[in-house]
């Protein structure tokens, strides 16, 4: 059992001030949850401001063994914070400085815990743009948004958190510090490391700095919602606007199950016979905005059923919210559901459609889709009840053949949610085993006793192995 | 999450509703007789009541109640403090003569507290408690509500309605009642003012559950006498945001600058074309934003005063950090929050800053004169009155 007198006072001895240890067992429930609904108190919690203290925290924990579970905002959706072991946890979330602006090369260095927003705002104060948008963003950290290398929305174009990610500082499972990366554009000596930690999720190094490279914003954009009367003509219609080389920043789409979800909330009516949306969003130089945003009209004109284009920035508030507002909105539907966020090369999108419809009625339950068309990233909600045993085994059925067609046809188990706890089991469905061996090579060479954030990524067997 | 005032300057999870939610959960867990941790005494202690959270919770989780739920039940296991027990004494009418002891304090205010130039605040010369030396507070008016409203001769044709000014406006605004009054008067209404009492607010906040119904029921027996269609007005964030949970008898409460906007055309007459030379930038108190979900009439109101001079702020969603008894009893954080509130006022570069509620003047004005900036904080309705002359 571990001395938890000894190893606050070392905390203590470290200059962690006592309110910024906790050990009081129902005060810490409110750090061992995630917005995967999954909770369990770990044995203390620690908050530290700087980069010393979180060295200091991983050299205690190594001394006593803890395990070593780092969380940001705690809006993770695969159970990437929940602490599964009794073990130290630690909040990454009063480290929210911004260290540097860097106006002449487009760079920011930024502590873990700032907010998405928070940072975007900082920089826009500048006139420079940090395109990543997860839906999240008004309370992620970007510490969380790069151990999960989040996207959002604008990926379709701008690509995802990992892309602006140029350095970074970490500290490994026994406190040592190393820093990876710089402000080159080009830059090859030795191995990318920046690289490895992005999308880690808190398994190999806790990350204390991020260096990121920005851009200057879009001068135009326009937001355009487009209606159609089944999905397979909506999915198709995303693989022409590719064909014809006009590339969207956003394209979301919505099922027939979410537009019944938020019709009420919309300031506009729909066409009743609506059963698929699409909500796309052209950016760049004015003219060529008026220009693509035309040729979308032309493009779409045989197929769509409407077209709305927002007027004003209030008008495009609106249509955001309400896509955004989805998630929860969806929740009368049913009183649980399973989320999955598989991704596929998006020439797949119609078919991978498909399949979900053919789910969908095998298991008898009703499936939501909605996402990031544009890239692929397609949100799929299983609505059932969990209380009826026979609804449970057929959604679980559900996901696991969703899962195997969405690999069969390129895809990935998770576009952006990572996989936590939630999906480790199904890691070996996407990697074949000498893949597997490999990331297990790396996650042991980098923390050889398994203490960063055990039972995640990895499927169960594996941790079995090491403790 | 982020949008919860204290969550922004802390970053601590126990802040936001979310940790919140938790602590009660595992609360429920604790052996009974076992007494609550202090830290979650701590974490019930923080919070603004400003319905941040929920005006953006997509569940409707409402958080504020659960809050005041569990205040109420920490105040019944340890009793109030012995501060908060005499004020409440004093609102609830247990202990009779508010009015008076602060009509006496308006005189002898002086001896203690030093006025500050330019400005119509305070600072103390003595070191009271609860207060440090950037404490600024309003300076008791000699003539408060009631003397004026002595004075008037109530137009009797009008339409009535019905003001209700609680109590920041009858003892320590009672300019912002005066100028309610006489707006609406102008408007062509009959202004009704019943010897309304307290709204309640303040000691439901507190935990002090009894104090806050007995308010209640005294002024619904008050309303009872009033004529049905009239509306309810308020100029207090605060005390709009209570009568919510009144029943006013099938009557609607409606805040000042909603009422003046559905009057607009009238009001537009009596303007002429008037306005005022400055520029207004607008904070949104918490009450009335979040809890009665008012954001656009205050604007509007801004606007038509000022020839279309609004600037908005950058947040205008931010808490103040006043919450009520919270600046007083949590000043450090709260001082933290006005500081960030007053930045954003300054790069507005308006003159003005206007908030429709007493309890957020009283935190903008001494984080304004703590700047040493110019810029001054108003009610809306006081500025309006000042134009119409
Ligand atoms: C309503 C809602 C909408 C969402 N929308 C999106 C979306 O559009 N796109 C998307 O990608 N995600 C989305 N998410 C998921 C989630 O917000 C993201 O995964 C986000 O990046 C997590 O950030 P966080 O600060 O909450 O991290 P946490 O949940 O606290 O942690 C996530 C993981 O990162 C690790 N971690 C956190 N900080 C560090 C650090 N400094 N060093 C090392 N490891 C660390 C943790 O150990 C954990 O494994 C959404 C979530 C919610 C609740
Ligand atoms: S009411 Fe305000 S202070 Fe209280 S938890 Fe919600 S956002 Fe925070």
């Amino acid at each position: 059992m571990p001395d938890i007198t000894a190893i606050t006072a070392e905390l203590h001895a470290a200059g962690i001030d006592a309110d910024r240890v906790i050990t009081d067992r129902t005060a810490m429930t409110c750090y061992g949850y995630d917005a995967t609904r999954q909770s369990r108190p770990p044995l203390l919690v620690v908050l530290p401001q700087s980069t010393v203290e979180v060295a200091a925290a991983l050299k205690t924990a190594a001394a006593h063994r803890l395990p070593v579970f780092t969380r940001g905002a705690g809006s993770g959706m695969s159970g990437g914070t929940i602490p599964t072991g009794a073990g130290m946890v630690l909040s990454l979330t009063m480290m929210t400085r911004v260290l540097e602006l860097d106006l002449e090369n487009f760079m920011v260095t930024v502590e873990p815990g700032i907010i998405t927003k928070e940072l975007q705002e900082a920089v826009a104060a500048h006139g420079l743009w940090y395109p990543p948008d997860p839906a999240s963003l008004a309370f992620s950290t970007l510490g969380g948004n790069v151990a999960e290398n989040a996207g959002g929305p604008c990926a379709v174009k701008y690509g995802v958190t990992g892309e602006y990610v140029r350095g970074l500082e970490v500290v490994l499972a026994d406190g040592t510090v190393i820093t990876t990366g710089n402000k080159c554009v080009k830059s090859v000596s030795g191995y990318d490391l920046t690289r490895l930690f992005v999308g880690s999720e808190g398994t190999l190094g806790v990350i204390t700095k991020i260096l990121l490279r920005l851009l200057p914003p879009p001068a135009a954009r326009r937001t355009q919602l487009l209606a159609f009367a089944d999905m397979g003509t909506a999915a198709e219609t995303i693989t022409a606007m590719f064909r014809r080389r006009l590339v969207p920043a956003t394209i979301e789409f919505l099922d027939h199950h979410s537009i019944a979800a938020i019709r009420q909330e919309l300031p506009f009516a729909l066409p009743p016979a609506a059963r698929a949306l699409l909500l796309v969003e052209i950016d760049g130089e004015p003219e060529t905005v008026d220009r693509d945003a035309e040729r979308l009209r032309e493009l779409v004109a045989p197929t769509a059923i409407a077209v709305i284009t927002a007027a004003d920035e209030r008008e495009r508030d609106t249509l955001w919210q309400a896509r955004r507002a989805l998630s929860p909105a969806i929740a009368r539907i049913a009183p649980h559901k399973l989320n999955e966020d598989i991704a596929v090369p998006r020439a797949s999108i119609p078919a991978i459609i498909a399949r979900i419809d053919a789910i969908a009625a095998e298991v008898e339950l009703p499936i939501v889709c909605f996402g990031h068309a544009g890239d692929g990233n397609i949100h799929v909600n299983v609505m059932l009840d969990k209380t009826d045993p026979g609804q449970a085994e057929r959604g679980e059925r559900a996901v696991a053949e969703i899962f195997r067609a969405t690999v069969g046809l390129g895809g990935t188990l998770s576009g952006e949610h990572g996989i936590g706890n939630t999906k480790s089991a199904f890691l070996p469905l996407e990697w074949d085993a000498p893949t597997i061996a490999t990331m297990r090579a790396v996650k042991l060479a980098l923390d050889p006793e398994n203490r960063l954030n055990p039972g995640k990524i990895f499927p169960p067997d594996f941790h079995d192995h090491i403790s | 999450m982020a949008v919860c005032p204290l969550y922004r300057h802390t970053r601590r999870e126990e802040m936001v509703a979310r940790g919140k939610l938790a602590l009660f959960a595992a609360d429920l867990e604790r052996p009974a007789g076992e007494p609550l941790p202090t830290f979650h005494r701590h974490a019930i202690d923080h919070c603004l009541l400003c319905h941040s959270c929920e005006a953006n919770c997509p569940k409707g989780v409402k958080i504020t109640d659960l809050v005041i739920a569990a205040r109420e039940e920490i105040a019944r296991e340890a009793g109030l403090p012995p501060g908060k027990r005499l004020f409440f004494a004093l609102l609830g009418g247990k202990i009779p003569g508010l009015a008076r002891m602060l009509k006496f304090g308006a005189l002898f205010q002086g001896l203690a507290w030093r006025r500050i130039p330019q400005s119509s605040g305070l600072r103390r010369r003595l070191p009271f408690p609860l207060t440090d030396d950037h404490t600024v507070i309003p300076r008791l008016p000699r003539r408060q509500l009631a003397d004026f409203l002595r004075a008037r001769k109530p137009a009797d044709s009008g339409p009535p309605v019905i003001f209700f000014p609680g109590c920041a406006i009858s003892y320590l605004f009672p300019e912002i009642g005066r100028a309610t009054i006489r707006v609406l008067e102008r408007l062509g209404f009959t202004v009704l003012v019943p010897k309304f009492v307290c709204c309640g607010t303040a000691a439901r906040a507190a935990g002090d559950r009894n104090t806050a119904d007995n308010l209640q029921h005294q002024n619904h027996e008050l309303l009872a006498a009033l004529p049905l269609g009239a509306p309810v007005i308020t100029a207090c964030a605060t005390c709009g945001h209570a009568l919510m949970r009144y029943d006013l008898g099938g009557r609607r409460a409606v805040d000042i600058s909603v009422f003046l906007m559905e009057h607009r055309a009238r009001l537009e007459t009596l303007l002429a074309g008037r306005t005022l030379d400055l520029d207004v930038t607008c904070h949104d108190p918490c009450h009335l934003r979040k809890g009665q979900g008012v954001i656009r009439e205050p604007r509007e109101l801004l606007d038509l005063i000022t020839g279309n001079r609004f600037r908005d702020l950058a947040h205008p969603e931010l808490c103040c950090g006043s919450g009520g008894t919270f600046g007083v009893t949590h000043r450090e954080l709260s001082r933290t929050i006005q500081a960030e509130k007053i930045a954003e006022i300054t790069a507005t570069g308006a003159t003005v800053a206007a908030s429709g509620c007493p309890g957020c003047l009283i935190q903008l004005r001494e984080g304004l004169t703590n700047a040493g900036t110019a810029i001054t904080a108003e009610h809306p309705v006081v500025l309006l009155d000042r134009l119409l002359g």
